[in-house]
């Protein structure tokens, strides 16, 4: 493979590229399916291909295949396609060789060694600790994963990658009474979840859901779990830290730098190097080192975040933020692993009176410039006197990230990986709800 | 051969070309040239299957999935999958392509592009961004019952986006079209009247009022109709979610659940973007009347789904070389006979909720919530204040049932349907509709 990429690279140079880089992915998946309360299918994908960058004068052409001898046709379309472009006076070049820092628990061993046996079995966990008389797994997936990937550019640039991650989805519905629905789902890099426990959750929270009560359109005190903060938080806030889109005046936090923008007590960290994070590895998509770098620190807004082209842009050091969905895409700037801190109590019983919101709908249709945002609450409960008390039937959330933000004034023990999202249960005060 | 029950294969090969114009510059152009494989084998009630890239071996792909069908059955045997039977394919009709995209050259691809974000860049417009994209793909089909087809078919379409800014405030203003059609999409669709009115929204809506929220008769216009049909209703008729309990459509066939002027219809036979001459299991794509003036009568199959609950396959479809499920094509709300002014004027006080900015929807408790590009007040059948960041929830049931009245200007927007981590091509539609009270959520 290696020798496949060094050859590519080489061929970009022999076209006319000034600079050229090579990606190159290989993945190998299994999963099995849920559906009502049987694992009822299989499913092994294997993917595997190249995506080249040329560089022309500044001016960027990509093309990508799967198909070997493809390979030739692709090399020169990049190339020619970056000689239809205009030179692009803020290309300041490819990322250069750097030293690389370790990375711990992103690879497991028995992951790649899974049989299919076992892929079921823990598909079946799930089940088990969903189903019930009253609870039926409607659908859901076990899977596992290996990727590899290598990325080699004409400055020198030589990574080469390997990891895995398991995860597990269950989405259910009670079957007795009101009707009532709720998922729970888990990610790791490692061989550690505990898959009955995300069956046991969601039935829980279904039941727990039925006879929900109207309430009243108000302000208050909204506790808002892991996956609700965090689907809001990448919705409503991620777009405006990146780079991009602050050097082309889409974000609200251009010129913000040093400024208070949330609570004091709130810390945002985008991690490159967490160790077992979703989103950890030794470099970026383009081959820049991972690193930490301070997005929000004790309220005050510290960084945006930048791939190589956007640092360049501004004279700036990248804070290897680029990200790739696959070899069949340029990087552009992404999170790693966002972690939200904030000092953590037991911040349901410091709560007179509030909501708790599990999960929410509709966070994508958010802003993404202004962070205004108005999302469907699921899985909601009123809390009195320090306890979550009664199921709410409907009920929107509406506000703006900045605003919200600033309105931090608690968070639980209750710290979950959502993806490359790492966050607390998070207390927003004064948000509007319509019930 | 291999111990199964049934096995099929799907071989799709194609290119696909993109251009991203960013504020007037080209920010990225991107080819793919793809060959990918996925093949389903069925062992009892169990299936496996198997995809996988580039140059590939298909006996050995139908071999590991036939591997997993059996894996599955032995160890969690269940009971025995049927198959709808499937009648002889005919194809015929498939869309013609005028001006392949082909034959342009990428420089003239690349000044159309710069000259729509021009005409998106009117006064108040801060910035813009404009897409093109064309794809062909080839699609070969066959299954272990002898069934061999293929056809090839062409997609391309643009989008353009502009934004105004105004004292630290940004609104956003959306257009895109996109068909089974070559570079003739931009005889049929004016391009650049589209990008002005995409600035034109972005900049009016900085001068929007924030909406107050509250329960209140509505209108909504053709494309965010046509997102509650696709959304609300078409995904819970998908019959795979109906059979895993996940819809509140489950059970009501042949029941008025909606008012007698509401019919919902599903029909991958016209050439529109959500277009297939058959689908991801060779079965010829035919209409499918989901709603018929008010009482549910089908949902949409695959042929395992049409089976188990009897109907007519022809929905099933993949994105690539991905696992099929059942899905949509293009799907809409049929023609009323009320005109715009008519349903305005009998709403007297209300809201009318334009454009779509994305929506969810729980189809197992039948709930969603959908965010417009904009609304206005209605008062005396006047529409009044414009406003902004407007939202719509509700119950599916309930809102469809409250539909008060269908206007006559059906009219299709085409965009990309997501389920199960796989996009397919659609196009939704509506005419104008009027609803009695629906939930609208604002600041």
């Amino acid at each position: 493979m290696y020798e496949m990429a060094q050859k590519t690279l080489a061929l970009a140079m022999k076209n006319g590229a000034d600079e050229a880089e090579v990606y190159y992915a290989n993945s190998r998946s299994t999963s099995a399916n849920i559906r009502k309360n049987m694992v009822e299918g299989a499913k092994e994908q294997f993917s595997e291909g190249i995506g080249i960058r040329a560089i022309i004068d500044g001016a960027v052409g990509f093309a990508s295949t799967n198909i070997p001898n493809r390979l030739e046709d692709a090399v020169k379309i990049a190339v020619d396609s970056a000689r239809v472009r205009e030179s692009d006076p803020d290309w300041t070049g490819l990322p250069s060789n750097a030293k690389y820092p370790d990375v711990t628990g992103t690879f497991d061993k028995k992951i790649v060694q899974m049989e299919l046996d076992e892929c079921i079995e823990l598909a079946l966990q799930m089940i088990e600790g969903a189903r019930s008389s009253e609870i039926l797994a409607t659908s859901g997936s076990f899977s596992r994963s290996y990727s590899k990937h290598l990325i080699l550019n004409s400055n020198g640039v030589e990574v080469e990658e390997e990891g895995t991650s398991t995860s597990g989805f269950i989405d259910v519905i009670t079957t007795k009474g009101d009707t009532a629905t709720a998922y729970d789902f888990a990610v790791s890099r490692n061989h550690d979840i505990d898959f009955n426990q995300i069956g046991v959750n969601a039935a829980k929270l279904a039941q727990g859901s039925q006879n929900g009560i109207s309430i009243e359109p108000h302000k208050t005190d909204v506790i808002l779990h892991p996956f609700a903060f965090s689907d809001i938080i990448e919705s409503a806030f991620a777009p405006s830290i990146d780079a991009d889109n602050m050097q082309k005046g889409r974000s609200s936090l251009i010129g913000r730098i040093g400024e208070e923008i949330a609570a004091s007590e709130l810390t945002i960290i985008d991690d490159g190097l967490m160790p077992g994070g979703i989103e950890t590895g030794i470099s970026d998509d383009e081959g820049v080192p991972s690193q930490q770098t301070s997005v929000i620190e004790n309220g005050v807004f510290k960084s945006y975040l930048y791939d190589s082209y956007t640092a360049g842009k501004e004279g700036v050091k990248s804070t290897g933020n680029a990200a790739r969905q696959s070899y069949v895409s340029t990087p552009s700037v992404g999170l790693r692993n966002f972690i939200i801190e904030y000092p953590q109590s037991d911040v349901i019983s410091e709560t007179d009176s509030g909501v708790f919101v599990n999960t929410v709908i509709g966070a994508h249709t958010a802003n993404a410039i202004s962070g205004d945002f108005s999302v469907e609450a699921r899985n909601a409960y009123t809390i009195e006197d320090g306890q979550v008390d009664k199921p709410i039937k409907s009920l929107m959330i509406s506000g703006n990230i900045f605003e919200m933000l600033a309105n931090i004034t608690g968070a639980g023990t209750d710290v979950r990986k959502v993806g490359g999202t790492v966050t607390p249960s998070i207390r927003v005060s004064n948000m509007s709800v319509i019930g | 051969m291999h111990n199964v029950d049934f096995f099929d294969s799907r071989i799709i090969e194609g290119t696909a070309t993109s251009i991203i114009l960013d504020n007037g510059k080209i920010e990225e152009i991107s080819v793919n040239y793809s060959r990918g494989v996925g093949v389903r084998a069925l062992c009892g009630g169990s299936w496996g299957f198997t995809s996988a890239d580039g140059e590939l071996d298909l006996q050995k792909a139908i071999k590991a999935s036939s591997e997993l069908a059996q894996g599955m059955d032995s160890k969690t045997p269940q009971d025995k999958v049927e198959l709808s039977p499937v009648s002889t394919l005919v194809l015929n009709d498939i869309p013609a392509i005028k001006v392949d995209p082909k034959n342009i050259p990428i420089e003239e691809k690349v000044q159309l592009l710069k000259d729509i974000g021009d005409h998106a860049k009117i006064d108040g417009v801060s910035s813009t961004t404009a897409v093109y994209s064309e794809s062909s793909m080839k699609v070969q089909y066959s299954n272990s019952e002898g069934v061999n087809c293929e056809y090839e078919l062409m997609r391309t379409g643009f989008a353009i986006s502009a934004v105004a800014a105004q004292n630290g405030a940004y609104q956003a203003g959306r257009e895109s079209r996109f068909g089974v059609c070559g570079y003739e999409l931009f005889d049929k669709h004016d391009a650049f009247a589209l990008a002005k009115s995409a600035g034109k929204t972005a900049v009016e809506l900085l001068g929007a009022k924030q909406a107050k929220g509250g329960n209140m008769p509505v209108i909504l216009d053709p494309e965010l109709a046509g997102v509650f049909a696709h959304e609300a209703v078409g995904h819970a008729s998908e019959a795979d979610l109906v059979l895993e309990g996940s819809s509140v459509l489950e059970n009501k066939i042949g029941e008025q659940i909606a008012s007698p002027l509401v019919s919902v219809i599903d029909d991958p036979t016209l050439h529109e973007y959500g277009y297939y001459p058959f689908d991801a299991e060779g079965v010829q794509s035919t209409k499918t009347t989901i709603i018929k003036d008010g009482m549910m009568e089908s949902y949409l199959h695959s042929r395992e789904t049409a089976a188990r609950l009897g109907g007519t396959p022809g929905h099933s479809r993949a994105q690539g070389n991905s696992m099929p499920i059942v899905r949509m094509s293009n799907t809409y709300i049929d023609n009323g006979d009320s005109k715009f002014e008519e349903i305005l004027e009998d709403i007297g006080d209300g809201m009318y909720l334009i454009g779509s900015r994305g929506g969810q929807v729980n189809t197992g408790e039948g709930v969603f919530q959908f965010n417009a590009e904009k609304g206005y007040l209605i008062e005396n059948g006047e529409l009044t204040t414009l406003l902004r960041d407007v939202s719509l929830s509700g119950n599916t049931l309930e809102i469809l049932k409250d539909v008060n009245m269908v206007g006559n200007d059906l009219t299709m927007h085409s965009g990309r349907c997501g389920k199960n981590g796989q996009l397919a091509p659609v196009t939704d539609g509506s005419p104008h509709i009027s609803i009695t009270k629906a939930l609208v959520g604002g600041a």
